[in-house]
């Protein structure tokens, strides 16, 4: 049986869902923080969204059938409820006219938690040109090592579209990055 | 020499691997940190927030009963099952009031097919076409018929021609006269 497998096993039992929990936050925490971040720029939108993941995982843990691996699972939620948050965000946005639109770059350099140079701002101005899913396919597989197995569960998408989008996506910024 | 470097920058530039730290990897290739502790922190703060979910969750039991003790998907149905039900009663009732009515029976009373049109009355109606048809045979009819003979006499007194001459006799016209 797979560490996950195992982990699953002790998550749907109430004697050991507690324990269980706390060993699933050390395995996937990190992971899952970075996965977020991406998506919501800010370390405190990442912040409140990692948390409503966990309660989501956690609230949820005993309707997941294993039919996708427990890693899968959850990164399909993180990204659901990054997605939802940026949704949210953008009503409120739109409902209060007289707020400045800043766009999510500039919201991104501002922040307390960006420390990067001028090649990290035209990096993330190259990668905020692309299309969304081009955007997530390369963030998933470059930064957060996910397979394209994995991916595709994650995105509902055929493994060789993804190859070939990250793939294209990599020539695309390695032409423009040194512009 | 400078055109080689360049190249060879370009080339290597997406080719740093992620290795075990996943927050360096983010650090050196996006320059985005984290607050020192955080994820240590995080953890406590969410499992604090399990528990009090936990707490605060209203057992099934102890939940505020819902309207009617019913759930929606129920109160539906049953709210659609009563305005059937009424639709019913007030169809049922309009069609007993299409009885035939008090002119209609009058107006079969006067067909002469009224063996037939018995046929076609209920019970409780048959009595009111009873007594139509004793009204119309024997009363209304009667009336006519004299009503005619009345009609015959007077025009008779106008006309030289009199269809008078048919019904009386000279005996009679003598005690009109005199």
């Amino acid at each position: 049986m797979s560490k996950d497998a195992e982990l699953v096993k002790k998550l749907k039992d109430p004697t050991q869902k507690e324990k269980a929990f706390s060993e699933l936050l050390d395995v996937y925490q990190e992971r899952l923080y970075w996965h977020i971040r991406k998506i919501v720029t800010t370390h405190e939108n990442a912040d409140d969204v990692l948390q409503n993941t966990f309660v989501r995982i956690y609230k949820n843990i005993l309707k997941f059938e294993e039919k996708s691996s427990l890693h899968t699972w959850m990164y399909r939620i993180a990204y659901n409820e990054s997605i939802r948050f940026l949704e949210k965000n953008n009503k409120k946005r739109h409902r209060n006219i007289d707020e400045v639109p800043t766009s999510n770059l500039q919201v991104l350099f501002e922040d307390a938690y960006f420390d990067g140079d001028e090649v990290h701002k035209k990096l993330h101005k190259i990668i905020a040109g692309l299309k969304e899913k081009q955007k997530r396919v390369f963030q998933m597989k470059y930064f957060d090592d996910i397979s394209f197995r994995q991916m595709s569960e994650i995105l509902e998408t055929s493994e060789n579209t993804l190859k070939s989008t990250y793939y294209s996506v990599v020539k695309i910024i390695e032409k423009k990055i040194f512009l | 020499m400078k055109k080689a470097t360049e190249n060879t920058n370009q080339n290597n530039f997406l080719k740093g691997s992620f290795k075990d730290d996943i927050s360096e990897h983010h650090k050196v290739s996006l320059g985005i940190t984290v607050p020192e502790g955080y994820f240590s922190k995080s953890k406590r703060s969410i499992l604090d927030k399990i528990k009090e979910e936990a707490v605060t969750e209203v057992p099934k039991e102890m939940k505020k009963p819902l309207v009617f003790w019913m759930r929606p998907q129920f109160k539906y149905m049953a709210a659609a099952s009563l305005v059937f039900i009424l639709s019913l009663t007030f169809w049922l009732q309009s069609a007993n009031n299409n009885d035939i009515d008090k002119s209609t029976i009058e107006f079969l009373s006067f067909s002469d097919d009224n063996l037939i049109n018995a046929l076609i009355l209920n019970d409780s109606e048959f009595e009111a076409f009873a007594d139509a048809i004793l009204i119309n045979e024997i009363v209304i009819k009667a009336e006519l018929s004299e009503q005619k003979m009345d009609d015959l006499f007077f025009n008779s007194l106008f006309i030289e021609d009199s269809l008078i001459d048919n019904y009386t006799d000279d005996r009679f016209l003598e005690t009109i006269i005199l």
